[in-house]
């Protein structure tokens, strides 16, 4: 039985393989590929000054501010949020667990649209925030904010399942156990969604370093000031500037890349205890 | 340090989960709370160490009262039912938690955290995680865990429940050694029996978020008071009998009731216990001074070798006729069954299926009479009729059960029914814990029938309205055809009456069964009521009648006094049914007992006319009760 069963599957089995490869290949490897090729093809001189210039490194570092506001608040919020879900019981809780997706479902555009609706000129909130000398869109405020609506989800979602499975047992036992709820947060909760946060925070993360659409709305997309990383990626691609796009895109691509590194060995070290 | 809970109380949505508990437990106790699971045990220990607020009740540990104290502040150990080890710290530090947030410096813990690892067998495993632990290994740290602060008490859930059987023995016997050693106060939540009787100082049965019955073990197990106890511990046979001057009758055989056995009211019906290892088979008779009560022959049916005892069901013909409890009988199943648990070594090893054997019981125990149980039709249970109200009243009275059972015509009212019924079984339920609420779908009949034919009722509730006789041109109301199909004792009620407190009983001297006084002085004992035992002679009647019917009376009377109920008789003289009515109609008696002797019998009395024309005409609740005339 044991040898027809491998000796029959062979043909079958090997396509799929094949296939898999092939469609991997294809979308991924390719236009890595394509990309690291057209780099090579530049001359160095021209992709050091492109990345060296004033506007790239202001891009730069406006994603790293954006990026590192957005992850601050999200991890709060996002295990602030989980725990409020798992523990308390309250009216709305359904539909607050149901529509925690909606920032997935919802296309970025339409997200910083609606934030350049509220927090706009002539928004319900932007314009007197503006009174006060607030400027939320076409700033360093509104580009965070719509980063962090389009982030929500991650923390918030990695962490409720964890937290349901280890946090509240170990919890129970340690208010038993006479710990005060400080003290139960930092010594039993935390480490024991430890995982489920960092998890979450390297989906968001990547994710905020990529994020586009919903900026482009919000910053105006003014260079030096509200021009991020993809959107100086862009910018130089429709200016015919190709050797910076490729070596800004590379830069963020590479991260990207350590990203997943680093989630793939966060999850097997995670199996493995 | 004692724990005392007070009437705890613990509802989730619409169900009690925990009703009306009161436990007292010593100091350095192991207490055992056994139940199947979802029975409300769970939810006790919760309440004990302050992670679920009881609704109302209180409790108090070591004199204190705790119930509004946060669980940190308890000081109470707990080992949980999955042990919520902390995953991410060693087993040391498991250990050392407790000690940690007290504020005890470094070197005191490790030193603490060493003694209980050495105490719970675990020397050296300190370093590990306990995903690294056994089951049994992970076990023992939660318990090390859950004593490392000296805590007052110690709060067990399931503690074995995830081991496998094989382990579990030996931790079972390293559990009590060492809290034998420390002392602590110990309350251990299980649904293992077998694990209860083990440890336990005290057993509490726990059914239904109710607290049935605590004792040592040997007592629940020899000397249960109730049909739950006693089926819940241990294997048994508990068969159903009937009081007979001192004694039970089980069909043909009748067993001595011993002294100090509950008071059963006569013809009332016994439970007798009696543990399959007390059953003695033979293929001889048994002597007369063998110590053993025979219970006549019975032949075998099934015989289950199990190396050191074997297992027998027998059917037993002298006990034809008699209602097992336990075990339970089979649909159509015409004879008693017993079962038997005997050594191997025994002469009776080579018995073989379909032998034929004398059987006896060493001993036997007599459970303590249960509340009566009502069964009572409504189909209006928002607006609370008279038949209903009664009910729920009378079964609050007697601490009995109430069966609350509803019949609608049509499939989209069935909802709307169920929730009523229900939210009237949820607001008496803190009064009338047995209560329990039905809807069925079908004709009134019918469905009542079933009903009455799938439970073991007392007495069958109904309102007048549905006793059909109002109805001119039915030939038999359906009070009667329930009188002669089910045989149960039917009280019919007209209106709201306030309470029972003087019942007449009218009785016919020389009627079969006795049952109406039997019937209504169980229900005057329950309800504390004055009973009246009356009887009616004809005017033609000579002088030897007269002192045989008051003879009559005087004994029924001397029975029911013999329950402490406050009795009188009365002998009436005239028309039997002007006389009947008349007396009824005073408005001392709130409640009228009448016998139904079927199949009917017009030559002695005019039931079911008097009877009808008193419920009619009287609206007071009336008793009949059916008396099989032969």
């Amino acid at each position: 039985m044991q040898k027809s069963y491998t000796t029959s599957i062979p043909i079958g089995r090997w396509s799929l393989i094949t296939l898999t490869l092939f469609w991997f290949m294809l979308l991924i490897l390719v236009p890595v590929g394509g990309l690291i090729q057209k780099l090579l093809a530049s001359p160095v001189g021209e992709i050091l000054h492109g990345l060296g210039s004033r506007t790239a490194v202001n891009a730069f570092l406006l994603t790293a501010k954006v990026t590192g506001m957005t992850i601050l608040v999200n991890t709060i919020m996002g295990v602030l949020m989980a725990r409020v879900l798992v523990k308390q019981q309250f009216r709305g809780k359904l539909l607050i667990e149901g529509f925690i997706d909606l920032p997935f479902a919802i296309s970025p555009v339409v997200a910083g649209f609606m934030i350049v609706i509220l927090f706009g000129p002539y928004g319900w909130l932007g314009g007197w925030l503006e009174g006060m000398g607030i400027k939320v869109v076409y700033s360093l405020p509104g580009i965070t904010l719509a980063t962090i609506f389009v982030t929500l989800p991650f923390v918030a979602k990695e962490v409720i399942p964890v937290y349901r499975q280890f946090g509240m047992k170990g919890e129970e036992a340690a208010l038993v156990m006479g710990a005060s709820q400080w003290q139960t947060f930092w010594w039993i909760t935390l480490p024991s969604i430890k995982w489920g946060v960092i998890y979450g925070v390297t989906l968001a993360l990547a994710r905020s370093l990529g994020e586009f659409g919903a900026v482009l709305v919000v910053s105006g997309n003014i260079i030096n000031q509200t021009q991020t990383a993809t959107l100086y990626i862009h910018q130089q691609f429709t200016d015919f500037d190709y050797s910076g796009a490729y070596a800004a895109s590379l830069v963020i691509a590479a991260v990207a890349f350590t990203i997943l590194i680093a989630i793939q060995t966060i999850t097997n070290r995670h199996r493995e205890t | 340090m004692s724990i005392i809970l007070e009437n705890l109380r613990k509802q989730f949505g619409n169900t009690l989960v925990v009703n009306n508990v009161s436990l007292d437990i010593q100091d350095g106790e192991l207490f055992v709370l056994l139940g199947a699971s979802g029975s409300g045990k769970s939810t006790i220990l919760r309440m004990i160490a302050g992670l679920l607020a009881p609704d109302s009740g209180s409790v108090k540990i070591d004199g204190v009262d705790v119930t509004h104290v946060d669980a940190r502040k308890r000081n109470v150990g707990m080992v949980f039912q999955n042990y919520s080890l902390f995953g991410h710290l060693r087993v040391f530090e498991n250990v050392e938690f407790g000690l940690q947030v007290r504020g005890l410096p470094k070197a005191q813990r490790r030193n603490r955290s060493k003694e209980l690892l050495e105490a719970v067998g675990l020397t050296g495993l300190g370093h590990r995680y306990p995903s690294q632990l056994s089951g049994g290994q992970q076990q023992r740290v939660a318990v090390a865990r859950a004593l490392a602060y000296n805590p007052k008490v110690l709060l067990m859930d399931e503690p074995f429940g995830a081991l496998d059987v094989k382990i579990r023995g030996t931790l079972r016997q390293n559990l009590q050694e060492i809290q034998r050693r420390l002392k602590v106060t110990t309350i251990l939540v299980t649904h293992d029996q077998e694990e209860a009787f083990e440890l336990a100082d005290r057993i509490g049965v726990i059914e239904r978020g109710q607290l049935i019955e605590t004792g040592p073990p040997d007592v629940l197990y020899h000397h249960p008071k109730t049909e739950i106890v006693a089926t819940f511990i241990g294997g048994g046979n508990i068969l159903v009998g009937r009081e007979d001057e001192a004694h039970i009758r089980l069909g043909e055989v009748l067993l001595p009731i011993p002294e100090q056995a509950p008071i059963h009211a006569h013809g009332s019906p016994v439970r007798v216990l009696f543990r399959p290892e007390t059953v003695v088979t033979s293929r001889e008779k048994f002597a007369n001074n063998s110590g053993i009560y025979p219970l006549g022959q019975g032949r075998v049916l099934k015989r289950i070798f199990n190396g050191p005892v074997q297992r027998m069901v027998l059917e037993m013909q002298a006990l034809a006729g008699v209602r097992p409890l336990k075990p339970a009988p089979q649909y159509g199943q015409p004879q008693t069954q017993i079962e038997v648990v005997e050594t191997t070594t025994g002469l009776n090893h080579g018995v073989e299926i379909n032998e034929v054997l004398w059987v006896g019981v060493r001993d036997y125990h007599i459970l303590e009479p249960s509340g009566i149980k009502f069964l009572v039709y409504t189909d209006t249970p928002a607006e609370n009729p008279p038949a209903q109200a009664l009910a729920l009243q009378l079964g609050q009275v007697t601490k009995g059960f109430v069966t609350l059972f509803s019949i609608v015509t049509r499939e989209e009212e069935l909802a709307d029914r169920q929730s009523q019924i229900d939210h009237i079984q949820q607001v008496w339920q803190d009064r009338i814990p047995q209560i329990a609420a039905q809807v069925e779908r079908g004709t009134l009949t019918d469905q009542l029938l079933l009903k009455i034919q799938s439970g073991n009722y007392d007495i069958l509730v109904l309102d007048r309205q549905f006793t059909g006789i109002d109805n001119q041109h039915e030939m038999t109301p359906l009070l009667q055809y329930m009188l002669e199909q089910t045989l149960l004792p039917v009280l019919t009620v007209s209106k709201p009456s306030a309470r029972v407190s003087h019942m007449l009983i009218c009785t016919a001297a020389g009627e079969p069964g006795k049952s109406d006084v039997q019937v209504g002085g169980r229900l005057a004992m329950r309800t504390h009521s004055k009973v009246t035992v009356f009887s009616v002679l004809r005017p033609e009647s000579d002088q030897a009648e007269k002192e045989r019917v008051g003879d009559y009376l005087q004994r029924a009377c001397r029975s029911l006094t013999g329950l402490g109920i406050d009795c009188d008789t009365l002998l009436g003289s005239g028309q039997p049914m002007e006389e009947l009515f008349n007396e009824a109609d005073k408005p001392a008696y709130d409640l009228i007992v009448m016998g139904a002797p079927l199949p009917q019998a017009p030559q002695r009395t005019h039931w079911p006319e008097v009877a009808f024309r008193i419920i009619r005409e009287l609206e007071k609740p009336v008793l009949l009760v059916p008396m099989m005339v032969k």
